[in-house]
């Protein structure tokens, strides 16, 4: 008996499109037949396109037909985080203050999308504003793990990793500012990666934290994390960051071994978690050291000595973008609006209520940060502690090929767990942080489960504009070991009976 | 400085933020330990550190030529305003 479709992989599923063995229109159909089932259970989408998809398949079909070439996601649902601009779609980034605001134009990595003739299924919950840890911070709804139900899926791109492993959509994106795309792959057992810096052009991505925001896959392997981000990098003139260094990724470069290749781990960032990291944690780590070893690769000893400071670097430099960010959300052009009198009466009145707790508390961290007698002794030190954490991954990078680091303390926490202590959430993003910081390209990737069923998530962490490498190194992984092909339960038994 | 409601209720007005008295104590106890976690950066000697404000690998952000490029939706984006008067955006009254 053949696998369930929502079972293949993109590669797989364009192949077959392009090939006329499947239509996009029966692809696209099994994948929303199998949200229709997991979707409201797991709360992944804060805005579906069935319609819509459907329809955009059909026309992939009737360009086939016609002997046109297809693209390389031919018929590829994905999935969209609910900060990035999709065209007349509602896109609220999980606030009400954009309750009902539909984007006149496409973000960038959505015209690639369509360019590349994937089919764009749905939006997906995220935490307010991409700030938060869990997904708990959305306005609208809460996101639960596919792999246990009463668990986070991780935050702030919480939909986006859910939908993927439960196989809702093959492939996903998110936004990665501090860990927001790593941190829930880990936790829901998928690939997530944060591109290099200035990789992927943020045009039509909500703003956050404008120095360290970028656009990142979701995907069931490695090979199809490589696909997507080839698909949605490179140079585009309305993001001025956007660089055209960034290179779509040689599938085949992927499958070569690892004989000779310097892995550089920096073991002491595991004591700056200290009892924090979960023994499961430290033991997948070590396990995952031994089968490079294994599969050829040299293990450097190398530091990040500054990347202690990385969270406290994190919650200054991020905040204080962002109280500037989000001075846009005015009541005045677009989303809803309180009237108090005065136009001042209005601001305020409009973003009293229109924010919600977590973005509230970071306004004002980031006013504070940025007031007159505490920039330099706040935002501007921070910056140059980031100068610091970023030149010793360049110097790890310089004897090292990449660096293999946890990327959360532990798995999936519970809901609830952490919404009424921000401190703590904050400290959940301790290996997250210091890649952001350093802007260089960072891949979590599934590598085995805890006692419990949970999945554990480690980092690959690259040199610029090298995310070819760290999915190769991924890929090694993969090859030998069977975390990133396992699904969970509710997608299995959905999928079985889909059949 | 420690922070207290005082505190809150200043940046508060500078972010054009309205605050539920109810809830300034919890702000300022939370921001209170935000920034006594922070307080660590002061240990670090970062004298003749350069600031990093964007991360661009040494290159300048690129600049395109300064053209007009016509939006083409104006309409759909004048559709999304909370009040709007014709081709214009409407606020209350200012002066």
């Amino acid at each position: 008996m053949s696998a369930p479709l929502v079972l293949e992989s993109a590669e797989s599923l364009a192949r077959a499109v392009t090939q006329g063995e499947r239509s996009a229109a029966d692809v696209t159909r099994a994948f929303l037949a199998q949200a229709d089932r997991t979707a409201p259970k797991l709360g992944t989408y804060l805005h579906r396109l069935a319609e819509s998809a459907l329809r955009d398949a059909e026309a992939i079909d009737r360009r086939r037909a016609k002997g046109d070439p297809l693209g390389p996601l031919a018929g590829v649902p994905v999935a969209i985080k609910d900060n990035i601009c999709v065209r007349g779609v509602p896109t609220t980034c999980g606030s009400k203050i954009l309750e009902g605001y539909r984007p006149p134009y496409d973000a960038h990595v959505v015209e690639r999308l369509r360019a590349a003739d994937a089919v764009i299924v749905g939006k997906t919950n995220c935490d307010e504003f991409a700030m938060g840890s869990s997904t708990e911070n959305s306005a609208y709804q809460v996101t639960h793990n596919p792999w246990n139900l009463d668990r986070v899926p991780g935050g702030s791109s919480g939909g986006s990793a859910a939908t993927v492993a439960a196989c809702e959509a093959p492939l996903s994106l998110g936004s990665d500012t501090g860990g927001s795309v790593r941190q829930p792959a880990a936790f829901c057992g998928v690939y997530g990666l944060k591109p290099t810096y200035g990789a992927v052009s943020r045009y039509g991505l909500v703003a956050f934290a404008s120095s360290l925001d970028q656009i990142g896959p979701f995907a069931r392997s490695a090979r199809d994390t490589a696909l997507i981000q080839g698909v949605i990098c490179g140079r585009d003139a309305r993001d001025t960051t956007s660089r055209a260094d960034a290179r779509p990724i040689s599938l085949d470069a992927l499958e070569r071994d690892l004989a000779g290749f310097r892995l550089g781990v920096p073991r002491a960032i595991l004591d700056e978690a200290g009892e924090g990291l979960a023994p499961s944690i430290r033991a997948a780590f070590e396990s995952a050291i031994s089968a490079y070893e294994r599969a050829g690769a040299k293990i450097v000893d190398v530091s990040l000595p500054h990347s202690r400071y990385a969270i406290a670097t994190y919650y200054l430099i991020a905040p204080a973008e962002a109280s500037s960010n989000l001075a846009r959300y005015d009541g005045v052009r677009y989303g809803v609006r309180r009237s108090d009198g005065d136009l001042r009466g209005m601001y305020e009145a409009t973003r009293g209520a229109g924010f919600g707790r977590e973005v509230k508390r970071r306004i004002l961290l980031g006013t504070y940060a940025l007031s007159a007698g505490y920039y330099d002794a706040y935002y501007l030190r921070a910056q140059k502690v980031r100068t610091l954490i970023r030149k010793d991954f360049l110097d790890a990078l310089a004897v090292s090929d990449a660096l293999l680091l946890p990327i959360t303390p532990t798995p999936a926490f519970k809901l609830v767990e952490k919404t009424d202590d921000p401190l703590a959430m904050y400290l959940s993003d301790i290996f997250s942080i210091p890649a952001s910081l350093a802007g260089v390209p960072a891949l979590s990737f599934p590598a085995s489960f805890d006692a419990s069923g949970l999945p554990i998530g480690l980092q690959v962490v690259g040199r610029p504009f090298d995310e070819e490498t760290i999915l190769r190194v991924a890929r090694a992984y993969e090859r030998e070991h069977d975390a990133a092909s396992r699904v969970p339960a509710i997608a299995l038994a959905e999928a079985g009976d889909a059949r | 400085m420690p922070i207290d409601v005082s505190v809150v209720r200043k940046i508060a007005a500078l972010a054009r933020l309205r605050i539920d008295p109810a809830e300034e104590e919890r702000y300022a106890r939370e921001l209170d330990g935000i920034l006594g976690f922070v307080e660590q950066l002061q240990a670090l000697d970062v004298a003749g550190i350069e600031p990093t404000s964007q991360v661009t690998e040494g290159a300048r952000p690129a600049l395109r030529a300064d053209e007009v490029c016509p939006f083409g939706a104006r309409d759909e984006a004048l559709e999304g305003a909370p009040e709007r008067d014709g081709d214009y955006f409407k606020v209350p009254q200012v002066v």
